[in-house]
């Protein structure tokens, strides 16, 4: 059996007219990641806060561990038992990591593991460092140190790689994964398809201030990712019948692409076969799997990527 | 226990980071007063008069009460909120009056340290005499400090920015120095201003807090005035706690 950790219940949000949330619903299981992936302004952040008593919706309710964090009695008991990573800095910034960590220690009444807590986000050797003299990667590693210090139940990352250099990307993917297998619930806010879909088990896409599609990575890509591709130039190559019955073949110039919904590892080796037998040169050769982004493009008509 | 933990460490880190650890604030908190007095003491006699000396030190003291409540409270929480610090204790077990009780007692501890090092450079510099019943001059230094405090702190709840708060704080603070006793004698200015000031709480607190200091007065003279700044700390922690914003 199986229960909803987070419980969320067509959330509305207005700023005047603009409509910042529209109807969220969405429940998390206990012990699973859920991904709230979109752009920049899609609401996700909005969401996030209502979860965590930051922000007041116009209308609908949220229930975490069956509380409401609408209500002060309700958060006093919430604060406990989540952990929060926000996405800008938000700590004075003479202090330094030590400092930091020991006065959260403080606050939840734990005995401090300031040294241990650095080693985990990668920042051993830096109790000294101050907020000021960290890199933008550095600090919300450390601010995920902050979230997870009083072993939290549930943990909100709200775009927790952002800044992040390769190296604190690895810790941090790292690191959820051994909360996923801790049994820790997760809910994470991402606009990177690769985080999404390397740490999710569901994951929603918002657009809008809307849920446009919820289900696990795999599901949405075979649902919404469009079928697989295999490109290929070679002079004095032609599909066959038989190549065309792998799927439908489209010329452009000289470039034969198969769009297939069969597995394209399979198709490409028939290819090159057919085209070893037909002593066709091949000058390039390309597949490509339906992938997270694609599922993304089919169901929002936007890209993702970064630099929007 | 974990409260007073809770305490402790935080008053701790206040004074780390925004003292320790600003050479800005260690400026203007410890050298500026006394550069006063002495600047003071000069410009406003032919030359050092203990006289002028005994009426700066209570004065300046007192204005440092003000600022200290007005911008060390109210433009700091200001800050803190612009800054995202205050959303981010928000979600944490801390409750909001040891928050706001540690800020007092970093801000109480500095003002102590300006009073002692302006009292000793008014002693050996200018032979200042400070004869008044220690726990008096406590007591009145405390509720001055609460009534600015609480006022200070509606200025942080209020203000939308850093630089609204930075403004209003300006406004108050210094024409409130001039016009409060604390630098020049109000009763300089004709009929019946002194009297109209005598209205403010920041006049109250400053003569109260001179009498007993250093004319010896007792504080039983100043019910009317003691109950006044009282209704004011009360007040200004009452709209505070009701518009006061962690985001």
């Amino acid at each position: 059996m199986t229960t909803d950790a987070i419980v969320v219940d067509d959330l509305v949000k207005y700023y005047g007219d603009v409509h910042a949330l529209d109807g969220i619903t969405f429940r998390v299981r206990a012990g699973s990641i859920f991904g709230l992936l979109g752009r920049n302004g899609a609401g996700k952040t909005t969401t996030l806060e209502c979860c965590i008593g930051l922000n007041r919706p116009t209308s609908g309710s949220v229930r975490i561990a069956d509380l409401d964090p609408g209500n002060s009695r309700d958060l006093g008991k919430l604060r406990r038992l989540f952990g929060v990573q926000l996405q800008s800095t938000s700590l004075p910034e003479k202090a330094t990591v030590g400092e930091v960590l020991t006065l959260y220690a403080a606050y939840y009444s734990i005995r401090p593991r300031a040294a241990e807590m650095a080693e985990r986000v990668g920042l051993e050797g830096k109790l000294d460092r101050q907020i000021v003299q960290m890199s933008g990667g550095e600090q919300q590693r450390l601010a995920l140190a902050l979230a997870l210090q009083h072993d939290p139940e549930i943990i909100f990352l709200d775009e927790p790689s952002a800044g992040m250099d390769a190296f604190g990307r690895r810790i941090l993917w790292a690191e959820v994964e051994k909360l996923r297998d801790a049994g820790k619930t997760i809910v994470l806010t991402t606009h990177y398809i690769e985080e999404a879909q390397r740490l999710c088990d569901t994951i929603c896409v918002v657009q809008r201030g809307k849920i446009v599609a919820e289900d696990t990575p795999a599901n949405l890509i075979a649902r919404f990712g469009g079928a697989a591709r295999v490109s290929v130039r070679a002079n004095g190559f032609a599909p066959d019948s038989e190549l065309r019955s792998l799927g439908t073949w489209v010329q452009s110039g000289d470039e034969w692409q198969l769009v297939t919904a069969a597995e394209p590892g399979l198709a490409l080796a028939a290819v090159v076969t057919k085209a070893n037998v037909a002593r066709a040169t091949i000058t390039s050769l390309d597949m490509h799997r339906p992938d997270l982004e694609d599922a993304f493009i089919a169901l929002t008509g936007e890209r993702l990527g970064e630099g929007q | 226990m974990n409260l007073l933990r809770m305490f402790l460490t935080q008053t701790r880190m206040n004074f780390t980071w925004y003292f320790q650890r600003d050479g800005e604030m260690i400026f203007w908190t410890l050298a500026m007063p006394v550069f006063f007095l002495v600047l003071f003491s000069f410009a406003f006699s032919s030359g050092p008069s203990t006289r002028t000396s005994t009426f700066l030190v209570p004065g300046i003291i007192g204005a440092q009460v003000l600022s200290s409540g007005f911008w060390g409270v109210g433009v700091m929480l200001a800050t803190f909120r612009e800054k995202h610090l205050l959303r981010r204790i928000y979600l944490t077990p801390l409750p909001s009056w040891i928050f706001f009780a540690s800020l007092v007692a970093y801000r109480v501890t500095l003002l102590a340290t300006q009073a002692v090092i302006l009292i000793a450079v008014g002693a050996l510099v200018f032979h200042v005499k400070i004869n008044g019943n220690p726990a008096e001059i406590l007591f009145i230094l405390l509720l001055g400090t609460a009534t600015f405090v609480s006022l200070g702190t509606i200025i942080g709840a209020l203000a939308r920015t850093t630089e609204s708060a930075n403004n209003i704080a300006s406004i108050l603070t210094v024409p409130l120095a001039f016009l409060s006793d604390a630098y020049i004698p109000i009763d300089r200015f004709p009929q019946p201003t002194p009297e109209l000031l005598r209205l403010l709480p920041s006049t109250q607190f400053i003569e109260i807090f001179r009498a007993v200091s250093t004319a010896g007065a007792s504080l039983t003279e100043y019910r009317g005035w003691i109950l006044a700044l009282c209704i004011w700390t009360i007040a200004g922690t009452v709209i505070s706690a009701r518009s006061f914003r962690w985001t």
